[in-house]
């Protein structure tokens, strides 16, 4: 008996637990069909499917890898800034993406006085911030574009045209829709700066240093930031562009992780998606229901940076013989997927500085490169430099080590991170040579040299000093206009230099490129990869 | 107990201080600061040593750390240097979501223990015990940026029936039908290797307490095993699996980092990795400081919970 009921005291064997889990997987799975059949929160997100006809209402989703940094509102460096100041703010003129000629923006008309000291503006007469909760706030008139003028050349923003803000010397605002400006000296990228800089309200910018208020005369109203996570935006019903934007409401979500973000794209929880590796945005972009958005306009440029006071980098031949070493072609094919081309000097196709016959001065030539070397004889190991954390950067080091070697000379990679890079970026400190990329060709010629540190004439990260590039930057920096009358000539001047200085040895254009569903149509963007949606619609 | 909770305090504030040291002096060790990420790429030195003179970074070591310490013996968190919000703000909108996935994740694995550790323990059959040692092993070996990646593409993607990651857009108490379905694959994801860690402890302790005499006293009095199990054994090996559930809120803090960034959850973990990367040291100080001393409270509750539950620790503790 006592046999029995211990036998009876044993009573879970290997049938009853399955059964038991059995049972646990049906409740699990009743649960999670409760969950996902009473509302979806999958269905939610992907409300509005692909069509092609633009309707008024719904909203975008946009997921981006890095968040907003109030400090850096005026160096269009993070993903967050970009989709702020695209949304909610307005800039005085706007370029094309394909072109270097302004087009009207918050001006509707301007006169550049015949010695390029002055410029005219007539401002449009119907344009209203933002006001709170929907309604329209005060209008806009010339004493914001002095505001915003002056607060974009204070150092405190570290702002990349500031130095052409600083040249302004002069503000005669006296009618509230004309304002005229006054140079210390003429300024051939000043449309370049009118492009560039954000119309900001005076009476918020403290709330725009902390992060609180973004409020601007843009077609989408800030509503929330929640840092490290998302951005909100709300239509603007009182911009001055009639019966735009189409959307009521845009998100912005950070994602750090790119194949997170992918995965949000896919499952669509996202409409538009930046920063993703190349491959994975060929790959969707050959996928039903998605597309890619080519950024042209909005190029960068990849390059090869040498430190010409590094051992061995002091000898022009051996910068020559790695741009001779370097197969551009195959990093523009392997690594950017064929988004971007080779180049020997910064400037995109549309460039007025872009010039055929100089852009091939260094093309892939082993012999040349191993002839070079020899000249110069026996070489130290030279550290290369690159962000570990950019599968680009990292392809393209390693393709470029390759290459060198092939000619005879031994580089060793060192991968940095993201800001101790920048930091020897800026301290003019990499050992040796280093690969990253570099912006603000795509503007007037002349504003590379004054905006974009590395190229900068007077102190940049290469510690190259020479007084004839000085020169041919200070002439092409000073000319009137872009086109002026002589400019051609000093922009051949200017690429002379950056050839015979070789210290920067440039390797392609990239294009940019965003992935995105395809309910999302009309994305559009500035030339400074600020997020236009002022023509976008979600398909229906 | 409260003579035995107060024996623990002192080690536990010594614990603090040291860890405000080290966090501080390490973060200095890193290379580069937030002034150049404030700077961006196309700064010159002018404007960056601007930037560090204006953020008090030109100023000694030490002069920094007293001044951070005497703030926070004020309740001042600070302001952050890149966000420009105060730390306290970001701190609490972090905490509260690190708090909800941290819990859910905690609750998950209990049950899977719990349902797993004492189902193993009742069938005595050896591919019972080979399954739930392989499931525990996998659990614990597979990384979470290995499991995460998994559930999102089987569950999102290709069974598109939960949302890739982010929180529900109008919070958490809102629509609790869709702020379930935001947290299923981020707390399956954060909770398995706990799950199989004091799943394995908690079966270890069970077979432990099942060969005790009490356990073959009862038996020979007839009382049935599964009552034995639960009523008797399982109160005796929870405190085994308590102490191991106390370390495991360390990991699951320290996974929260990863697991915050694929499911994008914008909790703490991920507030630490920004802070980190853009070299924020207001808020990257306050936050490992802050999962400095919830580890110690944790410990702390741990051991006030574990004497709780087995007076043989209270007695040999204090009183």
């Amino acid at each position: 008996m006592t046999r029995s009921r211990l036998r009876t005291a044993t009573p879970v064997d290997r049938r009853t637990f399955v059964r038991a889990l059995g049972l646990g997987t049906l409740v699990a799975g009743l649960a999670a069909g409760g969950l996902t059949g009473c509302a979806s929160a999958v269905g939610e997100q992907k409300a509005g499917a692909a069509g092609g006809t633009a309707v008024r209402g719904g909203s975008l989703s946009l997921a981006g890898r890095t968040d907003l940094v109030p400090g850096n509102f005026f160096t269009t460096s993070s993903d967050g800034v970009t989709t702020v100041v695209g949304l909610v703010y307005d800039s005085l003129i706007r370029y094309p993406n394909d072109k270097v000629e302004p087009r009207p923006r918050l001006a509707t008309a301007w006169t550049l006085a015949p010695d390029g000291l002055s410029l005219s503006l007539d401002l449009r007469p119907d344009v209203t911030f933002h006001g709170r909760n929907g309604a329209a706030g005060r209008p806009f008139t010339s004493k914001d574009v002095e505001f915003s003028l002056r607060t974009y050349a204070d150092p405190r923003w570290s702002a990349q045209l500031r130095s052409t803000a600083a040249a302004i010397t002069g503000f005669d605002t006296s009618d509230p829709h004309r304002i005229t400006l006054s140079f210390a000296h003429p300024l051939s990228n000043l449309y370049d700066l009118l492009d560039t800089v954000p119309i900001v309200d005076s009476e918020s910018l403290d709330a725009l240093g902390r992060g609180e208020s973004f409020v601007g005369t843009g077609p989408f109203r800030f509503e929330s930031w929640t840092p490290n996570s998302r951005l909100t935006f709300v239509r603007n019903d009182h911009y001055w562009i009639p019966d735009r934007p189409y959307l009521d409401k845009v998100d912005f979500t950070v994602v750090t992780d790119p194949q997170a973000a992918l995965s949000g794209l896919r499952s669509g929880q996202y409409d538009v998606v930046g920063g993703l590796a190349y491959r994975d945005i060929q790959t969707i972009g050959g996928t039903s229901g998605f597309h890619t958005v080519t950024l042209d306009g909005a190029e960068l440029q990849t390059y090869v940076g040498a430190n010409v006071n590094a051992p061995g980098l002091s000898d022009p031949r051996v910068r020559q013989a790695i741009a001779y070493a370097v197969d551009r072609q195959r990093i523009v094919d392997e690594v950017l997927r064929g988004s971007g081309y080779v180049v020997n000097l910064p400037w995109p196709k549309y460039s007025p500085a872009y010039d055929e016959t100089r852009n091939s001065t260094f093309t892939r030539d082993l012999a040349k490169a191993k002839a070079l070397l020899a000249e110069v004889g026996p070489l130290p190991e030279i550290p290369y430099n690159f962000q570990a954390n950019d599968p680009v950067h990292q392809a393209t080091a390693q393709i470029v080590q390759a290459n060198l070697a092939e000619a005879g000379l031994t580089v060793t990679l060192a991968p940095l991170e993201s800001v101790q890079f920048t930091k020897q970026l800026i301290g003019a400190q990499f050992p040796g040579i280093w690969t990253t990329y570099h912006s603000w060709a795509q503007y007037t010629p002349a504003n590379l040299t004054v905006s974009a540190y590395p190229f900068n004439a007077q102190k940049n990260a290469s510690n190259y000093v020479s007084p004839a590039y000085q020169k041919a930057a200070d002439d092409a920096w000073k000319l009137p206009a872009a086109n002026a009358p002589g400019a051609r000539a000093a922009y051949d001047a200017l690429n002379d230099q950056l050839l015979e200085g070789l210290f920067l040895i440039e390797i392609g254009v990239v294009l940019r490129q965003w992935a995105a569903a395809d309910r999302a149509q009309g994305v559009g963007w500035t030339k400074r990869c600020e997020v236009d949606l002022t023509g976008a619609y979600r398909a229906v | 107990m409260l003579r035995y909770v107060a024996s623990r305090l002192p080690s536990a504030l010594v614990v603090l201080v040291v860890a405000s040291i080290l966090i501080f002096g390490l973060l200095r060790l890193v290379p580069g600061d937030p002034a150049t990420t404030l700077a961006g790429p196309d700064a010159s030195p002018e404007a960056l040593a601007a930037i560090r003179s204006a953020l008090g970074l030109d100023r000694p070591v030490w002069e920094q750390y007293l001044h951070w310490l005497g703030s926070l013996f004020t309740g001042d968190l600070g302001r952050s240097y890149l966000i420009g919000g105060s730390i306290a703000d970001l701190v609490l909108g972090g905490l509260l979501n690190t708090v909800v996935l941290a819990t859910a994740a905690v609750l998950l694995a209990v049950v899977i223990a719990l349902v797993v550790g004492v189902g193993a323990v009742l069938t005595r059959s050896r591919w019972v015990d080979a399954l739930v040692t392989g499931a525990n092993t996998v659990a614990l070996a597979l990384p979470t940026f290995v499991s995460g990646v998994l559930l999102v593409l089987v569950f999102a993607v290709a069974l598109p029936i939960l949302p890739s990651g982010g929180v529900p857009p109008l919070g958490f108490a809102a629509r609790p039908d869709i702020t379930a379905q935001y947290l299923v694959l981020p707390a399956i994801c954060l909770g398995l290797p706990v799950a199989g860690s004091i799943t394995r402890f908690l079966v270890e302790s069970l077979r432990t307490e099942l060969a005790q005499p009490y356990v073959l006293t009862a038996r020979a009095l007839g009382v049935p095993r599964r009552r034995i199990v639960l009523f008797q054994a399982l109160p005796a090996a929870l405190p085994s699996m308590l102490t191991a559930l106390g370390i495991q809120v360390g990991s699951v803090l320290g996974g929260a980092v990863l697991v915050e960034a694929i499911f994008t959850w914008p909790g703490l973990g991920s507030l630490v990795e920004q802070g980190i990367s853009r070299r924020d040291y207001p808020v990257v100080q306050v936050l490992l400081l802050l999962s400095v001393a919830v580890f110690v409270l944790v410990q702390l509750l741990t051991d006030v919970a574990h004497a709780a539950l087995d007076p043989r620790i209270r007695i040999g503790g204090s009183v």
